[in-house]
């Protein structure tokens, strides 16, 4: 019997292969992109599972001390770690890692000197690896951090230095920040790091290795730029431990606060509790690390929200279109269904024969659901910037199982209706074709048409707007010329008197103007604690940047009151400082429109450390965007950068910046000969100086490549579900149209014309979609507005948009529905009305 | 006797009104009569015959098969019943386009769960008692119209039921493949098989024995 099923399935595929691809196809795509967002979703949860002991592993979080006290960022200062070893038994282990920042390396080997520029050299304690499992090739990993001046190196890194010599006890040179030669001692070989772990490095250094420093500093609680990870003993009650844990800033952080600001622990802490917290470490990439996570990469919770519920969706779509255009073709095997049942079928018979049959289907759909996997995996991964497998799926038991019940219940879902249906109609009727006259489940259909254009054209509006604010972020005012602005990074290896530099730069006649600065926009993160000298002004915390006139002249930033710095002409310039409108509203020095009564110009800042520094302000700037426009726009502090009395004066990556001069470029290549120009310069200065450009604009542009990549992937999905939309509307349109090829022959014999029948037939799915149009759009206005609160500039929810969506809908659906509305107005009413 | 209709109604609610397609019907059906049930469109024929085939409810009256109280009869047993001893003709054959001949004929087979070489040989010995061997294989589309009745003919016969219900089985035929389709049947009807076969035509009325006369949905002579 079973055979004769298959067989039955088989044919009717075949003799309606219109439908049966449709069908298909619409399942496939559905079930393909359903994977793909399953694995991505699935690949973003899983970070950091390698860890054997890593349901024990808690990363320490403390307040954001340097601004919001009631968001807890990654960073700690030293001195946490040292505490919780002492105060608290709970802890098995306690370690802490540093982020350096990129490092110049020199290895040398039989023939000559390589120097290599690292990005990810952390600094980290002996016992790392007794919490992290980073897996091991070569070396003891008890020992390998417990000297001073050792190295750890990635496979790859070891690989590139040495080639297939054996690294261990082999030796690497780094500069330090004065410019010297450091000889570290390689101790060991560990795997490539995963891509899926939220700690990214290549290189590991001991952090005794800046024994002098941590000698210095290591017991402050400012010093924010320490990874703290903590290991619990078994059975630990983490909300007790929790608990526990905030006696400990009270107790340790005092020296910190009165040495450093001469301030108490409560003034200094504003009467905010100095919380700290213990995030598991399954946690910390897939709840979007707190900011100042500098180890590696964060998930983003929100895009695997997203993602998820588009995945379903677009699941539910082919789901429904599956079950749709089944349904609809069922009722022309009334007759089948009678014949059977005149011959003795039972209604479990035909029940079974009709689940086996879309089971059978669904199983297709799944299979080509995975060859189109397969296929587009590739390019997936270039643009959502995963390692995707099918083949690590494939070999789950798990999946494989998942997969295995979806296709039962979809077949069993899609499969029960006809079945359920169908077999409940006597055969008597069922055999004078009386179904397909009045074939029920109209409504149920129309219905699900409704929910499928609702899900696409809310999609479509959201993505309209996705790009409509992607679009408005980057053309945003942002209060100076982003454009055409080279930087030159890594100035900070010449040493801190670059002037040479300078003049050679300026003159080259492709440079407009040439710049220094600490810090380049939009990626400003320093900042200090400022007070004034009024009375006992309140300690604010300000941005500051330090830099010089000509870079302020370069970016051409707008001055409302006072001036730029003047050193050559004033020398005494570079001991004052420069503050934005923001900066003066928050020294409580009013506002703008209030300049002409109470001038900022004259007024003292000094930094709020204690130290007696002051320096006068001489000029403000119009706010501008020294951040990503995501933020408003912060207060800042601009310092010039030969001003030595502040505490970091000469230390820090600094930039030089260029706006070219642009009638010198005519092409492409002209930018890349210039900037090969300049890096012979600055190689004939230091042979080992590691170049590296960027142009402000793409900077400004990369703060926003998250959203860029998930607007790409939502159009491919949003196109997804619209194609899907589209073929079941298709599906439905010819079964319709077979439908009613009798009634428009009748007609037409009375005398209609073909444009009547058209608009007569495409009308009637017309209204569905509109329906459509008029749920998705308040659904997608509520999600567009809730997204558009993660940005401090928004783009307006624009009445066209919603109605630019509309009519692409419409649009789409009138192409799909009137070809078929056509060929059946062109039947021959001979024809239709003969086959009664 | 093999089946009896005793005062059979059934009507369709229309408007708030009753319409009768059948009125207080009766009759009984020896084995081995050939009844011809007659009368004009809308008389109640087809009715009448899916009611006896127990393909279609009835709203009054007693129905007894070979004993057998239909009324009383849930569904299952019905089928049963029906599958066991009546076998169906239709005038548009209702053969299942997707099947082969073969295939076709096998089909009431599959539902009493023969067994396959069983089957097979039954398969077998109605081909070559109807001669279309060489059919077998073809598509219900591949015939003519006088093939695809005897097809549908042989699979109603091939369960060996003790009735044959013939719904107009010439009505799409021309005559002489309609006077070949009247032969088997008289020749399955000395064989003992009884039938009862609704039809317009009085050429065909005389091949039978008796004749129901309806109008109405009541008979007028029988």
């Amino acid at each position: 019997m079973i055979k004769n099923y298959f067989k039955i399935a088989w044919r009717n595929a075949l003799r309606q292969k219109q439908f049966s691809i449709l069908n298909i196809i619409g399942l496939s795509i559905g079930i393909a992109t359903c994977f793909i967002i399953g694995f991505y979703v699935h690949s973003e949860l899983s970070y950091d599972m390698f860890h054997e002991k890593g349901d024990r592993i808690y990363r320490v979080n403390q307040p954001d001390i340097w601004g919001d006290w009631e968001e807890q960022v990654s960073s700690t200062g030293p001195n946490v770690a040292i505490a919780l070893r002492e105060d608290v038994p709970e802890f098995e282990e306690v370690t802490r890692i540093l982020n350096t920042g990129a490092q110049i390396l020199r290895v040398q080997d039989d023939v000559e000197s390589n120097v290599y520029n690292e990005e990810f050299y952390y600094a980290a304690e002996e016992n790392f690896f007794d919490i992290f499992s980073f897996p091991w090739l070569k070396g003891n990993k008890a020992t390998a951090l417990g000297q001073p001046m050792s190295m750890i190196l990635s496979e790859e890194k070891a690989k590139i230095y040495f080639g297939n010599n054996d690294p261990i006890g082999k030796t690497v040179e780094v500069k330090d920040w004065q410019g010297h030669w450091q000889t570290y001692t390689v101790k060991g070989v560990i795997e490539n790091i995963p891509y899926k772990s939220h700690l990214q490095f290549d290189v590991l250094v001991s952090l005794s290795s800046f024994s002098d420093q941590m000698k210095r500093d290591g017991w402050k609680w400012i010093w924010t730029a320490f990874g703290t990870y903590a290991l619990v003993k078994e059975g630990t009650d983490i909300s007790t431990l929790t608990d526990k844990l905030q006696a400990i800033p009270p107790k340790w952080a005092p020296p910190t606060t009165e040495r450093i600001f001469n301030q108490t622990f409560e003034e200094f802490t504003k009467g905010y509790p100095w919380k700290l917290d213990l995030q598991p470490l399954k946690e910390i990439y897939r709840s979007g690390s707190p900011d100042f996570h500098t180890f590696g990469p964060t998930g983003n919770p929100m895009y695997v929200k997203i993602f998820g519920a588009i995945g379903i969706l677009v699941l539910i779509l082919s789901s429904i279109n599956f079950m749709n255009l089944s349904t609809a073709r069922s009722s022309k095997r009334a007759k089948e269904i009678g014949v059977r049942k005149v011959l003795g079928s039972q209604k479990t018979a035909l029940i079974k024969q009709f689940i086996l049959e879309s089971t059978l289907f669904v199983f297709l759909g799944t299979f080509i659901a995975l060859l189109l996997v397969q296929l587009s995996l590739g390019v997936f991964n270039t643009i959502a910037n995963t390692e995707l497998e099918l083949l690590t799926y494939l070999s789950n038991p798990l999946f494989l199982v998942i997969v295995g019940v979806f296709i039962l219940m979809l077949g069993i879902i899609s499969g029960s209706y006809p079945a359920f249906y169908l077999s409940a109609f006597r055969p008597a009727e069922t055999l004078k074709g009386k179904i397909s006259s009045r074939f029920k489940g109209k409504g149920v259909r129309n219905s699900l048409v409704i929910f499928q254009f609702t899900i696409s054209i809310a999609l479509v509006i959201c993505t309209l707007f996705v790009q409509k604010q992607l679009k408005y972020t980057s053309s945003l005012d942002i209060g100076f010329n982003r454009d055409h602005i080279l930087q030159i990074h890594n100035i900070e290896q010449l040493g801190f008197d670059t002037e040479s530099l300078k003049t050679k730069l300026q003159s080259n006649p492709a440079f407009d103007k040439v710049g220094k600065s600490f810090g380049l926009p939009p990626n400003i993160w320093t900042g200090d604690r400022y007070k004034t000298t009024e009375g006992n002004s309140d300690v604010v915390q300000l941005r500051n940047v330090r830099t010089e006139e000509d870079y302020l002249d370069l970016l051409g930033v707008e001055f409302v009151a006072g001036r730029n710095f003047d050193t050559s002409a004033r020398p005494n310039d570079k001991y004052k400082v420069i503050l934005n409108e923001e900066a003066v509203k928050k020294l409580g020095w009013g506002i703008k429109d209030n300049y002409a009564n109470e001038s900022p110009i004259g007024k003292i800042v000094a930094l709020a450390s204690g130290d007696e520094d002051e320096f006068e302000v001489i000029g403000v700037v119009k706010d501008f965007n020294f951040n990503s426009v995501r933020q408003e726009i912060g207060p800042l502090v601009i310092i010039h950068h030969q001003n030595d009395k502040v505490w970091d004066y000469g230390a820090g990556l600094s930039y030089y910046s260029m706006r070219l001069h642009q009638e010198s470029f005519t092409n492409a290549s002209d930018i890349q000969e210039v900037i090969t120009s300049v890096q012979e310069e600055i190689a004939q200065i230091d042979p080992s100086f590691p170049f590296e450009y960027s142009f402000m604009d793409q900077d400004f542009n990369n703060t926003f490549v998250a959203e860029q990549q998930m607007g790409l992937v939502l159009n491919i999905f949003t196109v997804m579900a619209l194609i899907i939309a589209c073929l079941g509307l298709f599906g439905l349109a010819a079964f319709t149209a077979e439908q009613r090829v009798k009634e428009l022959g009748i007609r037409k014999v009375l005398g209609a014309k073909i444009s009547e029948l058209v608009v007569l037939f495409t009308s009637e799915f017309a209204k569905l979609i509109i329906i459509s149009i008029a749920i998705a759009i308040p659904i997608a206005y509520f999600l567009v507005d809730d997204w558009l609160t993660n940005f401090a500039y928004r783009t307006s929810i624009d009445l066209w948009v919603f109605a630019l969506a509309a009519v692409f809908a419409l649009a789409i659906t009138v192409l799909t529905v009137s070809f078929q509305a056509l060929k059946s107005a062109l039947v021959n009413p001979v024809e239709s009305l003969r086959a009664e | 006797m093999l089946l009896k209709l005793n005062n059979l109604s059934k009507w369709v609610q229309s408007g708030g009104q009753k319409i009768h397609l059948l009125k207080d019907v009766s009759f009984w059906v020896n084995e081995g009569d050939f009844i011809s049930v007659m009368g004009p469109s809308g008389s109640g024929k087809s009715t009448l015959l899916n009611i006896i085939g127990m393909l279609d409810d009835f709203n009054e009256g007693e129905y007894t098969f070979m004993d057998e109280a239909v009324h009383n009869l849930k569904e299952k047993h019905r089928s049963n019943l029906y599958k066991q001893y009546i076998g169906f003709v239709f005038q548009s054959y209702h053969l299942i386009d997707e099947l082969t001949v073969k295939e076709n004929l096998e089909m009431p087979l599959l539902y009493k769960k023969h067994g396959g070489a069983e089957r097979k040989a039954l398969v077998a010995d109605m081909l070559d008692r109807f001669n279309i061997v060489g059919k077998k294989d073809l598509f219900p589309a591949q015939l003519s119209g006088g093939q695809q009745q005897l097809v549908g003919i042989a699979r109603a016969l091939i369960a060996n039921p003790k009735l044959i219900l013939a719904d107009e089985p010439t009505g799409n035929l021309n005559s002489k493949q309609g006077e070949e389709i009247m032969d088997i049947f008289t020749q399955l009807n000395k064989e003992g098989v009884t039938i009862i076969q609704v039809t317009h035509s009085e050429k065909n009325m005389k091949y039978g024995s008796r004749v129901i006369n309806l109008l109405d949905g009541s008979i007028v002579t029988g």
